[in-house]
């Protein structure tokens, strides 16, 4: 399983965490597309902690973290 | 003798000699919005000795909603200077400067200069960077603020430590008018004073490093750790 947390904004209509199953998802852009997130809304991927792009590789285990720019003040 | 910092002097963590290093704080908040309103306050009412405020903007009626200090006489007035009268009318004894300027790569260095921490309050991501790097190249401790609906998130930045930038915090697309309840921009200006405080006296490990999400429907915060990049600017000498 793939562990998925949305942060902020991200969160809005949806859970703030997804178990997926690691066979139905190539990279991170895979998953915006299946919790319906435009890329533009991220401003922020971390894979385990590490800063990652779109379009890397996601694995069986691995925690996918979003973030959104949050800049009100 | 009772002073008007009675009541944060009985803490231990304050004290009389922490009381004075606050009368003796020069702290800059840049933005004096819905986030910039409650820092100000509770940094002004805490006793820092010298307070800067800086704000390009006037006000507006569509401010009131959270900008407390606001009153509708105050519309098209300069916030900062609103900002310099009210809060300088809170506490007569700290000096409170207010400064109608933009705040741009030109002069942030001059601005930030001088200053034991910046607060940043402002609302485009573009100015968040500026402040940002200028307070790492000059090892002045920042604390950001942001909010959006229901959320907000709290960072204090250090040189030496992973930064915004590490992360890409300035990536991605910022809504043209970010939505924006009083109370929750209250909860995260107010943590930012704090957080400024803390900063200052060295009470307990400041979170540097990390990011604090809150989240306001569900009432959770969530400290997340901001993963270094050996690359960034955060890392290297200047």
């Amino acid at each position: 399983m793939i562990e998925v947390r949305l942060f902020a904004t991200l969160r809005d209509n949806r859970e703030k965490i997804y178990f997926l199953p690691a066979d139905k998802f190539r990279c991170a852009l895979d998953i915006y597309g299946y919790l319906d997130i435009p890329k533009e809304e991220v401003s922020t991927l971390l894979i385990n902690g590490f800063h990652k792009k779109p379009e890397d590789e996601v694995k069986d285990n691995d925690v996918v973290a979003l973030f959104p720019p949050v800049g009100g003040g | 003798m009772l002073t008007r910092y009675e009541r944060q002097r009985i803490l231990p963590e304050i004290g009389d000699s922490g009381q004075e290093k606050l009368s003796k704080a020069k702290v800059l908040v840049i933005g004096f919005g819905g986030l910039g309103t409650p820092a100000a306050t509770y940094l002004a009412e805490a006793g820092i000795g010298h307070l800067e405020i800086v704000d390009t903007d006037t006000v507006s009626l569509t401010n009131l909603n959270r900008q407390y200090l606001f009153t509708e006489k105050d519309i098209d007035s300069y916030k900062a200077h609103v900002a310099e009268r009210v809060i300088g009318r809170m506490n007569a004894e700290i000096s409170v400067h207010g400064k109608a300027q933009h705040i741009d790569a030109s002069h942030i260095d001059t601005a930030v200069r001088g200053f034991d921490a910046v607060v940043d309050c402002v609302d485009s991501l573009e100015t968040r960077k500026i402040v940002h790097d200028a307070c790492l190249k000059r090892n002045i401790p920042l604390i950001e603020g942001g909010i959006d609906g229901f959320h907000g998130f709290v960072a204090c930045i250090k040189k030496g430590f992973p930064c915004l930038n590490c992360m890409g915090f300035f990536s991605g697309k910022q809504k043209e008018t970010t939505p924006v309840l009083g109370a929750v921009a209250g909860i995260i200006g107010s943590m930012q004073a704090l957080e400024t405080i803390k900063i200052l006296l060295h009470i307990e490990d400041v979170p540097f490093g990390k990011i604090l999400y809150y989240d306001a429907k569900r009432q959770e915060l969530e400290q997340v750790d901001i993963p270094g990049n050996p690359e960034c600017v955060c890392h290297k000498e200047s």
